[in-house]
């Protein structure tokens, strides 16, 4: 699903230079669950927004889903943003003015889906993450864990090929961010690619592998115990 | 995104800032509503002067000597010969009157006024559209007869005898009593609001009441209104061709006509360039407040971005709001602009005008000026990086 090679990134390469990916090499499966972790500074940001088509890499190739996206338009990463990939972020980043319905409609405004069927599915994604009863709240007449969910719901909508958490449960509490965690352990079930940024490791551990970063390179990469009983470890060995 | 979606985010991103909204527009509602009036009230105004001098007839012209000709007057310039003989022989004339000038003393009951008087002939009558309030204006055989009559102004006739009517009274002019035969109406124009006062008599009469006097100028109206131009040229040629040495010139009602109407066309021109200064600076107040929404909802732009939003559709959003703002305080601003036309011209008395191709313009306008100042803060929001933008708070 997802393969880079000799990936770098390197801010302000003219003046002063800072390495922030240092030609990483990684491949993800599709429906493979994956954790990064690492300390601040580390690259993991780097890396997210360069395999969610925010950035443009220094050097290095990026397959998403097959196609090679390293050096494409800014139009073409935002089309791919829209079509292939759910962000779901540490603060929600929800617009305050919308309803829970109209904030998970959102994507699909740029995807071109009329206003019946945007509805439509956004009920449907709402209600997979539990919040068919809150669809016409706003942001601030929701709880945290209730604004991930809706956030969560946005990103799915779209059915993306992979979905991008950076430190989904940072601003949760403990039971909040167990729930949170739920979500994804489910959505996983159901085969959908997730990539999650983390510095706890209880909540990396919900994943299959932890790649773990420092100093823009990869330092270790290792399986977890639900990998054992995940059935996309059957898929890997086949 | 279509257009409609983006006029309903517009919409919705102004409702949620209502009072910054309405103070934005502001703006460029005092702006249109200034240029509208304007171009109302003075268009008005205009066609008010026009239809005025309409009624004086647009087959009128007038011939006189040339002032800034050094040529020494002589005083027979126009002799009433010329008159005969220009009635006779050009044909497309119809009324002919020779113009003597007075400005001079008149008494009357036990009032005195100073007044114009006019030496005319019979024909200046019919060819004014002179109307008479009481009696009758001279006929040529009092002219010819040199009757010592005269006919005044409705205004001076009140002034001078009061409630009485005036007919068959006695005026002294220079010395010379003339008997009242004819009360001129005096039509409510914007042009003798109470101004100047008028003693008509026939010009022989005149002559003999200045001697040192002379008639400065004739006046005609022709047959056809076609003809005006050309009939005023021979008659320039006749003149000039029987006073060898003398230089005439003329002037139709139809040439005066084009130049008040170029000259109130220039001053609504003038004061609608200073009222579309303000509409200027409407929009960039605009622009103002449309860079403030930008920096504050970079945050949003961001995500937008992240969500699949292209730079295009940023753009987009942003401009169609300015240009919805500006449009909101385009169609409010020309409400106000044509109800305050209606108010003062109704104060000055004379009608507005507001035209569709007005309001369009107007309507334009304000739509050119979301784009104008819409563009800098649209394109301000579509150049944001998304990393950038999403880590702001």
């Amino acid at each position: 699903m997802i393969r880079v090679e000799n990936l770098s990134k390197i801010y302000r390469p003219d003046t002063l230079p800072v390495r922030a990916l240092d030609g990483i090499t990684i491949s993800i499966k599709p429906g493979e669950y994956v954790a990064i972790m690492g300390p601040s500074g580390s690259g993991k940001s780097t890396f997210m927004n360069l395999i969610g088509c925010l950035d443009k890499p220094t050097s290095g190739s990026y397959w998403l889903d097959g196609e090679e996206i390293s050096q494409v338009t800014a139009d073409e990463l935002a089309f791919i943003r829209n079509q292939k990939i759910g962000f779901v972020f540490q603060n929600f980043n929800l617009l305050p003015r919308m309803t829970a319905l109209r904030n998970v409609e959102l994507p699909m405004l740029y995807a071109g889906v009329n206003k019946l069927k945007r509805r439509e599915l956004a009920r449907e994604a709402l209600e997979r993450v539990g919040m068919l009863d809150r669809l016409d709240h706003r942001p601030t007449e929701l709880s945290g864990g209730q604004n991930q969910r809706v956030a969560i719901a946005r990103a799915l909508v779209n059915h993306p090929k992979v979905l991008l958490a950076d430190e989904p449960t940072g601003n949760l509490d403990s039971k909040t961010s167990e729930e949170i965690m739920n979500i994804f352990t489910d959505l996983h079930k159901e085969d959908t690619t997730i990539v999650l940024v983390t510095h706890e490791p209880d909540i990396a551990r919900n994943s299959q592998r932890i790649i773990y970063f420092y100093d823009g390179v990869i330092e270790k990469e290792e399986l977890t115990s639900s990998s054992l009983t995940s059935k996309s470890e059957g898929r890997q060995s086949s | 995104m279509n257009i409609s979606e983006s006029i309903m985010i517009a919409l919705d991103s102004i409702r949620s800032n209502i009072f910054r909204s309405a103070l934005t527009t502001l703006g460029i509602v005092i702006g249109i509503a200034a240029v509208i009036a304007v171009v109302a009230i003075g268009q008005g105004g205009q066609a008010t002067v026009m239809s005025e001098m309409e009624k004086i007839g647009s087959n009128l012209f007038a011939v006189y000597t040339d002032w800034s000709s050094d040529q020494p007057r002589t005083g027979n310039e126009f002799t009433l010969k010329d008159m005969e003989a220009i009635k006779e022989q050009i044909p497309e004339i119809k009324y002919i009157s020779p113009y003597g000038y007075a400005n001079d003393q008149v008494r009357g009951g036990k009032n005195v006024k100073s007044v114009q008087i006019l030496g005319v002939s019979a024909d200046y009558a019919p060819m004014r559209n002179v109307t008479m309030k009481e009696g009758r204006f001279f006929s040529s055989a009092d002219e010819q007869g040199r009757r010592r009559l005269a006919a005044i102004d409705e205004g001076l006739a009140q002034e001078l005898f009061l409630k009485k009517s005036a007919i068959g009274e006695q005026i002294v002019v220079a010395g010379t009593s003339l008997t009242i035969i004819g009360v001129v109406k005096q039509e409510g124009s914007i042009f003798n609001m109470g101004s100047s006062q008028y003693v008509y008599m026939p010009v022989q009469v005149w002559m003999d009441i200045f001697p040192w006097g002379y008639i400065s100028q004739m006046e005609g109206t022709t047959h056809d209104q076609e003809d005006v131009q050309s009939t005023t040229e021979k008659v320039v040629k006749f003149l000039e061709r029987r006073h060898q040495g003398v230089a005439y010139m003329s002037q139709t009602l139809d040439q005066q006509m084009e130049m008040v109407g170029n000259i109130t066309g220039i001053l609504t021109l003038i004061i609608g360039a200073v009222a579309g200064i303000s509409l200027l600076v409407g929009g960039i107040g605009v622009m103002n407040i449309m860079l403030v929404s930008v920096t504050e909802r970079t945050r949003e732009i961001g995500l937008r971005m992240a969500l699949g939003a292209r730079r295009k559709d940023m753009l987009i959003q942003f401009l169609i709001e300015a240009i919805v703002l500006c449009i909101i305080g385009g169609i409010i601003g020309m409400t106000l602009g044509v109800g305050g036309a209606y108010l003062i011209a109704k104060l000055a008395k004379w009608p507005p005008l507001v035209s569709w191709t007005t309001m369009l313009l107007a309507f334009a306008f304000s739509a050119g000026i979301g784009i104008l100042f819409g563009l800098l803060p649209a394109n301000k929001a579509s150049l944001l990086d998304p990393i950038e933008a999403l880590r702001r708070d």
